[in-house]
C-alpha cells in the first residue's frame, strides 16, 4: 500500500485495475462530529447537480454509483463504482467540514482507498497540517485522461459554505426548495435553425443546497417543511444516539427510539423494538425502525425513517430508558432530525428526573402539504401516561425483551 | 497570433517575429483558493552552455540576483501570492546580447519554502509561460502546463535555445523534487 503526502497524485491504474473503490474514512479530533461528504464535480470542478453531494442527508447517488455507509471505529465508508458515474461527474472530491473548532485541533483524519478488501493507497494528516480551516478536501478521484487519484489536504477557514462555493454552489440561508432540474433539451427542428443570439442563452440556475440546522431549543417551538409537489419520496430520518455508559458493575444503557403514528386513512399504531414492531418502508406505515441497539455502542444509535411523510397524519417520536441508566442527562441522549434538503432539528435530552423515563420528543404533522415538526419533549412515566396525553387511544400492557 | 504548444513541442521564435531582438517570458499561476499560506512561486532563469551548465554563479538569475551577469537577462521582480490576472512575474532576454558561449536559457518556477508549508505544484493550478516580443509585447508562443503535477516543488516551464542562427522556444514542463537549491546545483551552480 502507498502513502500519500499533500500534493501527491497518480493514475489510478498504477494502484488497480478495477472501477469499484472504496473510501474508509476516520477524522478524530476534540468536536463531537466531523462531518464527511463526498463531491460528485463536473469536468470545470462544479457541484451542477447537487444530487452527487453525497452525505448524511443524501447518502446515494440516483444510480447508486456513489453510496455513503456508516463503518466501525467510527469511519465512513464511501462506496464508488466510477463505470457506473455518469459522464457528467468527472470529480470525487472528498471533504471533511465541522462545526466547531477548526482542523488544527484534530488528531488525524486518514482515508483509505481500497477495492476488493485490498488497501491500495492512504493519506493522512494531523492538526499540524492545518490552521483555521472548518472545511478541509482530503482526496480527489477525478478524470483527466484517465482516471487518477490526489491528495488534497486544502481547505478554508469559512467551512462548508465557503467549500460549498469553491464548487459553485450556493448555500440557502433559510430552508428552501429544491431547484427545479433544467428543462428537458428541446427536440431540434429540422427546419434551418435560427442563429443562436449570444443574449438568449440561459445559464442553470446555480444548485441551491440548505444547509440550515435548525435546533429547536423550546417546548412548543416548530419548524416546517414542504412536502414535494412530484410525487417522490422525502423521507424524513430520526436518529437517537446516546453515549455508552456503563462500566464494570453497571449494564449499559440501553434506550429505545420509537413512534406512535395516526396515517391520514386512520390506521395507527406504535413502531419499536419492544414486541418487534420494527415497521416497514415498503407497506404502511412506510416508517421503519432500523435496529435495537441495546448499548449505545453503535456510533450511529438507533433509526427511524419516515418514508412517507405525505401519508402521516400525526407521528410522536418518543424515546425511553429500558434500562441501565436512570435519566437521560445522565447519557447525552440526542435526537436529530434530518430530511434530504439539509433541514436538520436537533432535540438535547435535558431532563434529570428519574421517575419520568420516557419522552416524547417531537411531533410530525402533516398539515396542508407541509409537515409540520413541533418540540415536544415531554417526560412521562410511561407510554400510557404519553398517549393520553396525545390522545391516541392504544392499549397498553407491560412488555419486555 | 501566438503559438500554443503542448509538453516538448517547440517553436522558432525567429521566424515567428522576424527580426525579433530581445523578449519577454511571462510566467503565471493560479493563487491558491483555498485558506493557509500562500503559494510563493518565484521565477529563476539559467544561462547554459551546451553541456547543460551555467559558466559561473552570476548565470543564475533569480529574486536574489535579478541580472545575469552579461546584463542579457533581467528579472523584473517578485510576486509573492500569484494574485492578479497575467503574468505574475517576467524576465526579460535581450538576445542580441546572450554571448555566443549561451545555448540556452532554462526558465524554472519554484516553491519558496515548499518543504517548510507543506507545499508542492501537485497544489498549483493554471500555471503557464508565454514569450512575448518585447518590442511591443505581441505573444508569440504559450505553453499552458496542464500536466498533473504531484510533490515536485520546482518545474523547468521551457527554455530559449539556439537553432543555427534562430532562437528557438521549447515546452518542457520537467518537475523535480526538492525545490531551487537542488535544481541550480543540476546546473552546476554552487549554492
Amino acid at each position: 500500500m502507498q502513502t500519500f503526502t499533500t500534493g501527491q497524485k497518480t493514475q489510478l491504474s498504477t494502484l488497480t485495475p478495477q472501477t469499484n473503490l472504496t473510501l474508509t474514512v476516520q477524522v478524530t479530533g476534540p468536536a463531537s462530529e466531523y462531518d464527511l461528504i463526498l463531491f460528485g464535480l463536473d469536468a470545470a470542478g462544479q457541484l451542477s447537480d447537487d444530487r452527487y453531494m453525497i452525505f448524511f442527508n443524501q447518502p446515494r447517488s440516483p444510480e447508486g454509483a456513489v453510496e455513503m455507509k456508516s463503518g466501525a471505529r467510527n469511519e465512513k465508508v464511501f462506496t464508488v463504482d466510477l463505470s457506473r458515474l455518469p459522464a457528467s461527474v468527472r470529480r470525487l472530491s472528498l471533504a471533511s467540514t465541522v462545526d466547531s473548532g477548526a482542523f488544527n485541533a484534530i488528531d488525524h483524519a486518514e482515508v483509505t482507498l481500497s477495492s476488493s478488501g485490498t488497501p491500495l493507497m492512504n493519506y493522512r494528516v494531523t492538526g499540524r497540517d492545518f490552521q483555521q480551516q472548518k472545511a478541509v478536501m482530503l482526496l480527489d478521484l477525478y478524470f483527466k485522461d484517465v482516471w487518477r487519484v490526489g491528495a488534497v489536504g486544502q481547505g478554508f477557514n469559512g467551512g462548508l459554505d465557503a467549500l460549498v462555493r469553491h464548487f459553485g454552489g450556493t448555500v440557502a440561508d433559510t430552508p428552501a426548495a429544491r431547484p427545479p432540474s433544467p428543462p428537458p433539451p428541446t427536440p431540434t427542428p429540422a427546419a434551418p435553425r435560427p442563429a443562436p443570439t449570444p443574449a438568449a442563452i440561459s445559464t442553470p440556475p446555480a444548485p441551491t443546497i440548505n444547509l440550515g440546522k435548525i435546533t429547536l431549543d423550546k417546548q412548543g417551538q416548530s419548524a416546517k417543511i414542504s412536502l414535494r409537489k412530484d410525487g417522490q419520496k422525502d423521507p424524513i430520518s430520526v436518529n437517537l444516539n446516546w453515549d455508552k455508559g456503563g462500566g464494570f458493575l453497571r449494564a449499559s444503557a440501553d434506550l429505545d427510539l420509537g413512534c406512535m403514528f395516526v396515517m391520514q386513512d386512520g390506521q395507527k399504531g406504535v413502531i419499536q423494538a419492544l414486541g418487534n414492531s420494527f415497521g416497514s418502508d415498503r407497506f404502511e406505515p412506510f416508517i421503519l425502525l432500523d435496529k435495537d441497539d441495546r448499548s449505545g455502542a453503535s456510533s450511529d444509535g438507533e433509526n427511524l425513517v419516515i418514508s412517507r411523510p405525505d401519508l402521516i397524519h400525526t407521528v410522536v417520536i418518543f424515546a425511553f430508558i429500558y434500562q441501565g441508566t436512570s435519566d437521560f442527562t445522565k447519557v447525552n441522549a440526542r435526537l436529530t432530525m434530518k430530511d434530504p434538503r439539509g433541514n436538520e432539528i436537533t432535540v438535547q435530552l435535558s431532563n434529570p428526573d428519574m421517575r419520568r423515563t420516557f419522552c416524547a420528543i417531537a411531533s410530525i404533522e402533516n398539515v396542508g402539504g407541509e409537515v409540520k415538526i413541533t418540540k415536544e419533549e415531554r417526560y412521562f412515566k410511561d407510554h400510557q401516561e404519553a398517549d393520553q396525553h396525545f390522545g391516541f387511544s392504544f392499549r397498553w400492557s407491560a412488555g419486555s425483551k | 497570433m501566438a503559438v500554443s504548444l503542448k509538453k516538448g513541442g517547440n517553436v522558432s521564435l525567429s521566424k515567428e517575429a522576424p527580426g525579433l531582438s530581445a523578449i519577454t517570458i511571462g510566467l503565471g499561476w493560479d493563487p491558491r483558493a483555498t485558506d493557509g499560506k500562500e503559494f510563493d512561486l518565484d521565477a529563476s532563469a539559467f544561462t547554459l552552455k551546451a553541456d547543460g551548465k551555467v559558466r559561473a554563479d552570476g548565470d543564475f538569475i533569480f529574486y536574489n540576483n535579478k541580472v545575469s551577469s552579461d546584463g542579457s537577462v533581467v528579472h523584473n521582480g517578485d510576486n509573492r501570492t500569484g494574485e492578479g490576472a497575467g503574468d505574475d512575474e517576467t524576465l526579460d532576454i535581450d538576445l542580441s546580447k546572450v554571448p555566443a558561449e549561451v545555448d540556452k536559457v532554462a526558465i524554472a518556477v519554484t516553491i519558496d519554502e515548499a518543504d517548510a508549508r507543506g507545499q508542492s505544484f501537485g497544489q498549483v493550478g493554471g500555471a503557464f509561460i508565454r514569450v512575448m516580443n518585447k518590442d511591443g509585447g505581441a505573444e508569440i508562443a504559450r505553453y499552458d502546463l496542464s500536466e498533473d503535477y504531484s510533490t515536485e516543488t520546482a518545474v523547468i516551464f521551457g527554455e530559449i535555445y539556439r537553432n543555427g542562427a534562430d532562437w528557438k522556444f521549447r515546452a518542457v514542463g520537467q518537475g523535480f523534487a526538492g525545490g531551487l537549491a537542488p535544481l541550480a546545483r543540476n546546473f552546476g551552480v554552487n549554492v
